[in-house]
């Protein structure tokens, strides 16, 4: 177990002294850097928040689309294995999406859309989960 | 791209120790090309927000000829970092020059020299123009939202303006010819930087293949700006004072530009406003269709929006890229990045409308 306060925590506690302590001191044409090292951080704390979990989802999905026709064992248990295999699996995903290897059958097709959804949503709500909601999406 | 090169900011001082003599080279550029006895260059900054360009507020004075008095100039050069794709300044000065003929609302371009003992680097003048660029506070501003109807159908215009550039033109020789650009060679190049990138992106191969398998009948080339949206022109409060930009211009599609200056990407604090974030289709479309006498065909303006949002994905994560491979010490570039999943979740709301998730 890691040293309290958490690495989350930290980053949002640095955060807020950036952005109510020094923007405020600093020059105007400072501001925007300032700003993008917020966004930075902002994003580095969510995903420090969530984990591995939204990864991990997506590579069950994965393995599920691809059951039929496994190409690698199942990840062992750890960290890097799945992203290893959630990689490995990614990329034929997307070899397939390339040479429409699901456009044949529409139930495989309508699965292979959905992981797609899945996938972008789980990277907006950590890279911008303020687009997201602009975009009708929780 | 937001942030790159254009006269849309105050200058700040140079703090360079050879100002005087680069001021001194480029007076003396001046004077003979405009025709002048002598030229001093009263001021020369530096202007903020050039990714790929460089521009540097000049204030000159010339004694006579045609420019004779006080003028406001920007010059026009390449920053450290070149992207590729875009046209060299000669080339743009040339794309420049013809669209101020053909009467697209532009800062005049004046001058422009290859000559390295200048500056450095080629570069070319133009007129300054005046008012701002900034899209987040065009797109925000309650005071202009009256005007912005208005402005879209004029932007409409402009652009058929611009589409009224055709090939062959002697003057524009260098643009690549029109059957070696198009939507095929677009989708070819988009998948070999997907090829090299280090992760795969499913969204992306995706809306490629959809592409791919809906490419639109061709029509007569015309010349596109090839990044005609807000950020891109200058407003001096609500009046349009100079389309900037021109380094990725060429011949294509012109519902390309139609496509990109509508995409999602390029509405800023105004998603619901899809034109350019400025105003309905409507507006900007009916600007279009008067200037230029042609209907549109919305279909024909999906496909390019689609393809505009790959576009930007790609532009995206070659931005980033410049940091992660590059090694460019860039907050903003590094950023950048990730904004490529707000084009594929872009790209899933276009294509497939009904997959919508359920709790999303």
């Amino acid at each position: 177990m890691g040293d309290l306060p958490t690495a989350p925590a930290l980053l949002a506690l640095a955060r807020d002294v950036l952005l109510t302590e020094l923007l405020p001191l600093l020059p105007q044409e400072a501001h925007l850097d300032a700003r993008l090292v917020a966004n930075g951080m902002a994003i580095a704390e969510r995903e420090a928040t969530v984990g591995n979990e939204p990864h991990a989802a997506i590579l069950r999905e994965l393995r599920r689309l691809y059951s039929d026709h496994p190409q690698a064992d199942p990840a062992q248990n750890g960290e890097v294995e799945v992203e290893t295999e959630e990689f490995g699996l990614l990329r034929r995903f997307a070899q397939d999406l390339r040479s429409g290897a699901f456009d044949r059958s529409e139930p495989h097709s309508r699965r292979a859309r959905d992981i797609l959804w899945q996938l972008t949503i789980v990277r907006l709500r950590l890279a911008n989960p303020r687009f997201l909601n602009a975009n009708g999406f929780s | 791209m937001e942030g790159t090169a254009s006269p849309r900011s105050e200058p700040s001082q140079d703090p360079s120790a050879a100002a005087g003599e680069r001021r001194t080279r480029l007076a003396h550029f001046l004077a003979p090309a405009a025709g002048a006895s002598a030229v001093e260059i009263t001021s020369l900054s530096p202007l903020r927000g050039g990714a790929i360009q460089e521009n540097w507020a000049v204030d000159a004075s010339f004694r006579d000829g045609p420019l004779a008095g006080s003028q406001q100039l920007v010059l026009r050069t390449t920053a450290q970092t070149g992207v590729t794709a875009s046209l060299s300044r000669i080339e743009e000065f040339a794309v420049l020059k013809a669209a101020f003929d053909a009467g697209v609302t532009v800062p005049e371009p004046l001058f422009a020299t290859d000559d390295e003992a200048v500056f450095g680097k080629p570069f070319f003048i133009m007129r300054r123009v005046k008012g701002i660029a900034a899209a987040h506070r065009i797109t925000r501003d309650p005071a202009l939202d009256p005007a912005l109807p208005a402005l879209a159908e004029r932007l409409g215009r402009e652009l058929a303006r611009i589409h009224t550039i055709r090939p062959p033109r002697h003057d524009l020789a260098f643009l690549p010819a029109p059957d070696e650009v198009g939507p095929a060679r677009q989708v070819a190049a988009f998948r070999a930087y997907l090829n090299k990138h280090a992760t795969p992106r499913p969204v992306l191969e995706w809306g490629i293949h959809w592409l791919e398998t809906h490419f639109p009948t061709p029509v007569a080339p015309v010349l596109c700006h090839h990044d005609f949206r807000t950020g891109n022109y200058m407003l001096e409060g609500p009046e349009l004072t100079g389309i900037l930009d021109w380094e990725f211009a060429g011949w294509g599609d012109p519902f390309e530009d139609i496509g990109w200056f509508c995409s999602k990407g390029w509405r800023f604090a105004r998603l619901d406003r899809e034109a350019g974030g400025i105003a309905e289709r409507a507006a900007f479309y009916a600007g279009y269709e008067r200037e230029s006498g042609r209907p549109l065909d919305p279909r024909r303006v999906f496909f390019w929006e689609v393809l505009a949002g790959v576009r930007w994905a790609v532009i995206a994560l070659e931005q980033s890229d410049r940091y992660m491979i590059g090694g460019e010490r860039n907050l903003d570039l590094a950023l950048t990045g990730r904004r490529a999943s707000e084009c594929e979740l872009e790209i899933l709301m276009m294509l497939d409308p009904s997959g919508v998730p359920a709790d999303g």
